[in-house]
């Protein structure tokens, strides 16, 4: 019987001293105030021009509209600017503030843990190979575990993720270091999978990594994280800054693209003023084992949706807390070696943001809770805007639309005063002209910046590919988002409205997709709407006054254009194209790493695999029911489970061991698979028992007494 | 192979069509493929075992098939090998089949160990050591503790959350876009 310690109360983290956290208030006081100064001075630019051209109550709605979304474009372009000054410069960041390269991580256990739920096993096991065989090379191997922590409720999603475990294992000779256990209830979701695993095994390892479903780490990058905790006792987590790869459709390679040219700037401007007060990302990231235990046990939150519940995007609020109780939480932005893959379609792209939607929303709860730091805060803000941002834009336009509308219903014509700052000698379209101007600078500057940047670093310069293919894929890029965003728009309005009336994360339908990408019955489907107010807008717009017209035509465009822009963006073959003629290359296209090439030659040989058999329905509950040896893999890891109280009450809870599971049994031998649903399969699955039972059943029972489905099964084995 | 001191009829073996006895090979046959035995000629002395141990209860149980008697008597072969490799007792099949495959999995019987596969002792010393001492770890000991989580103070933000228990607000929301459908036919019949 395994012994149940409680943790102790973890040692007091050198609390930051006081010198830092005046200059820390400094930075974030100059970061905010530059955004801050730059938006005052052309919202008082914008409010001139409202003044000219007349001033009203909708005068006063735009404006104010004008300004929250100025401030938050400022804030991005600010994050740009200082970002590229500080690469520019050397700033104040983790990787310099203590010798950390010279630290040994003898003795030090950490846990590199892969939560997943019901996704490609075979996908999640060759990420871990890869990290596996990479920090193998380093020879810290022995002070690593890894866990793939399943809360998967498909049954035959949960019979794959056992057969790749113990593929993987008996492959690497790594069993008693990559172990598998699956959860028999999702409570709590991705943090509930955390939590569980930490209640049963956290107390072994000092330190725990997360990785996603799709994360990959350089060996390096791993054993840089521990040294990086050893050497600074004040760090609760150190994020790295993952690179997107692996994308092959064309969306996928310009989100990859963006991310790898423009994050090196964005992320030292987010470092600058955060500091030690940084964010948490939810994987890729190392975390202090005990702190985490001590204090980010996540409370539900008062209420119903869309504010009260579990908190799902748990990431920001875990940081929060453990700034809250004195930890650091830092980026690690310098380090490489760190990747995850991006979803390969705008619709695929669109169906993630709804989730994050949803919980980012939900932060406007947790953003007033006593004790935060205001740092903490500060980003759960900056992640509910990248969503409201959104209707706030779409309320924008309609405002400056009823605004036309209304001026024209008057019949006056429309006369135009002097400009408020009496220097300005322009004419109000000259006046709009400027503003608009600077719009579009404070939005591209960043863009510009990175490619300077890139200018001036030889190395990178070569990794992309060459300047000039970096200026054009980032033009190209540039275009792409124009159109992106009116979608993008109209998406996270739709999703804001739906989060707001309580309608939560409904399950978005699969894709209708071929090898090559969506098809356009499907694009038609899911962008018929998106279409739809694009040309009745633009129509009304054009009603209205042509020459404004034009002036939308950049938002027109994207609706209108959605169906082919989604479909081929999600091109395979037009990402490939694009590669070949030198467009959005990225440094690990042009120079994979050891352990990303290893990746792709692994899922290169499963892809062909699974293109000459592909899985088919229940084939997850054929081979653990017929199959001797998944059989016998399930029912041990079932009866090492039944070893944990928690485990044992979960099942008991679930209907183990009733009489009931016998006779569903007995259903599933007389009438096959169909016969049940999906709980009652997961049900018989839970049972170590009845699944020995059943796999004698099935191979002594006369055939005449099996259903068609299993006879069919069977005959599968006679080659 | 047949039953002892009895001459087939033609088309018979062990008293029954020789299609029904096809049929018992195939069905043992299935199962040692699935146990990956994959040389066809343990693949063939391994079936005809088991063919021949079924042929001898043919004549005293007429009223069972074939291929019931074949499989049964392929788990009974199996499941007593397994007890005497891995010197359990074989009171509980179940229990001990599942043990006994995941041994042979563990000591990769499919990839090494093909030819002692259901072979009378002794064997290997290599071989039963890795049939005995294969086991599964899913993960190490557990070292169960607690957490608790720590209520959040929300201040007086938290009446917000109540907000959705408004019962009117889908239909308040309702009548805003009735309302607007209102305005825009007006408008579209007034001008």
């Amino acid at each position: 019987m395994p012994s149940e310690p409680t943790i102790s109360n973890p040692a007091s983290p050198l609390v930051m001293s006081q010198i830092h956290r005046v200059r820390l208030g400094w930075r974030i006081f100059l970061f905010y105030s530059s955004a801050v100064l730059l938006t005052g001075l052309v919202s008082l630019l914008f409010a001139d021009l409202l003044w000219r051209t007349g001033w009203s109550s909708s005068g006063i709605v735009l404006l104010n509209l004008f300004i929250v979304l100025f401030l938050l474009i400022s804030l991005g372009c600010m994050h740009g600017v200082f970002g590229f000054v500080l690469r520019m410069t050397h700033d104040r960041r983790l990787t310099r503030l203590a010798d950390y390269r010279s630290r040994t991580i003898k003795g030090v256990s950490t846990a590199l843990v892969f939560p997943i739920h019901n996704e490609d096993a075979a996908r999640v096991c060759q990420g871990l190979r890869a990290t596996y065989e990479s920090l193998e090379k380093t020879g810290c191997l022995s002070s690593f575990d890894f866990y793939i922590l399943s809360d998967s409720t498909d049954p035959d999603k949960w019979v794959e993720e056992e057969q790749q475990w113990f593929g993987l294992v008996h492959d690497l000779d790594a069993l008693g270091r990559v172990y598998y256990r699956r959860r028999v209830s999702n409570e709590g979701k991705k943090s509930g999978n955390i939590r569980d695993f930490l209640r049963t095994w956290g107390t072994r390892y000092r330190y725990f990594i997360v990785f996603d479903a799709d994360s990959v780490m350089r060996g390096e990058t791993v054993v840089d994280l521990v040294k990086l905790m050893e050497a600074n006792p004040s760090a609760g987590l150190v994020q790295t800054v993952p690179a997107l790869v692996n994308a092959t459709s064309l969306f996928g390679r310009i989100q990859q693209f963006a991310n790898r040219l423009y994050t090196p700037i964005f992320i030292p401007g987010l470092n600058f003023w955060a500091q030690g007060f940084g964010n948490y990302w939810g994987h890729n990231a190392i975390i202090r084992t005990e702190p985490f235990m001590q204090h980010c046990d996540l409370p539900q939150l008062p209420g119903r949706k869309p504010f009260g519940g579990l908190i799902l995007s748990h990431d920001f609020v875990e940081a929060a807390l453990l700034v809250k109780a004195g930890w650091e939480a830092w980026l690690a932005y310098d380090l490489e070696g760190s990747y995850e893959e991006a979803p390969q379609t705008l619709i695929d792209n669109a169906r993630r943001e709804r989730r994050w939607c949803e919980g980012n929303l939900q932060h406007f709860m947790v953003i007033w809770a006593k004790g935060l730091r205001g740092s903490s805060r500060l980003h759960l803000a900056q992640g509910i805007f990248g969503y409201l941002a959104s209707p706030l834009w779409l309320f924008f336009l309609l405002t400056f639309n009823w605004m036309l509308w209304y001026e024209g219903q008057t019949g006056l014509s429309r006369i135009t005063v002097r400009a408020f700052t009496p220097f300005l000698r322009v004419t109000a379209t000259q006046h709009a002209f400027i503003i608009f101007v600077i719009c579009l600078a404070v939005l591209f500057l960043p863009k510009v910046l990175a490619l300077v940047y890139l200018a001036f670093d030889k190395e990178r310069r070569r990794a992309f590919g060459g300047l000039t293919n970096a200026i054009v894929s980032a033009l190209a890029e540039t275009a792409f988002s124009a159109l992106h965003a009116p979608l993008q728009m109209l998406w996270h309005s739709q999703f804001v409205a739906a989060s707001l009336l309580g309608g939560g994360c409904a399950q978005w339908e699969s894709q209708k997709r071929t090898a090559d990408g969506i098809t356009w019955t499907e694009a038609l489907r899911q962008h018929w709407g998106h279409t739809l107010v694009g040309l009745i807008w633009g129509g009304a717009i054009w009603r209205l006054d042509p020459l404004t017209f034009w002036w939308f035509t950049p938002v027109m465009a994207g609706m209108v254009l959605s169906i082919p822009l989604s479909v081929l963006t999600s091109r395979v073959s037009l990402g490939q194209q694009a590669r070949r003629v030198g467009l959005f290359l990225t440094p690990e296209e042009t120079e994979p790493p050891p352990e990303l090439a290893a990746l792709r030659t692994g899922m290169a040989a499963l892809d062909e695999e699974a293109a000459i058999a592909p899985p088919a329905p229940d084939s997850g509950l054929a081979g653990v029911v017929l199959d001797p040896y998944l059989n016998a893999i399930h029912v041990s890891l079932l009866r090492e489970k039944r070893q944990n109280p928690d485990f044992a009450r979960a099942l008991s809870n679930l209907g183990v061991g009733q009489p009931e599971v016998r006779t569903l049994c007995e259903r599933l031998l007389a009438a096959g698979p169909s016969h049940l649903d999906r709980r009652e399969k997961l049900l018989i699955m839970s049972d170590a028992d009845q699944l020995s039972w059943l796999h004698r059943q099935a191979w002594l029972r006369p055939s005449a007494t099996l259903a068609r489905w299993w006879q069919s099964q069977i005959r599968q084995y006679a080659r | 192979m047949s039953a002892p001191g009895r001459i087939d009829a033609p088309g018979q073996l062990a008293g029954r069509p020789l299609e029904e006895w096809n049929g018992a090979y195939s069905k043992v046959e299935s199962y040692f493929h699935a146990l990956r035995v994959r040389n066809k000629v343990l693949l063939g002395q391994l079936v005809a075992l088991v063919l021949e141990r079924a042929m001898h209860r043919s004549a005293a149980e007429p009223q069972r098939s074939a291929t019931e008697l074949a499989v049964e008597e392929m788990d009974h072969l199996v499941n007593a090998w397994f007890a005497q490799v891995l010197q359990a007792a074989a009171s509980n099949a179940e229990m001990l089949s599942t043990r006994g495959r995941m041994a042979l999995l563990l000591a990769d019987m499919p990839g090494r160990w093909q030819d002692q596969f259901l072979r009378p002792g002794p064997w290997p010393d290599e071989f039963v050591l890795a049939m005995r001492d294969g086991y599964l770890r899913a993960g190490p000991n557990f070292q169960l503790a607690n957490m608790t989580p720590r209520p959040l103070d929300l201040g007086p933000i938290a009446t917000l959350t109540q907000w959705s228990r408004f019962p009117y607000v889908k239909m308040a929301a309702t009548w805003i876009l009735f309302g607007l459908l209102l305005v825009a036919l007006f408008y579209v019949t007034h001008h």
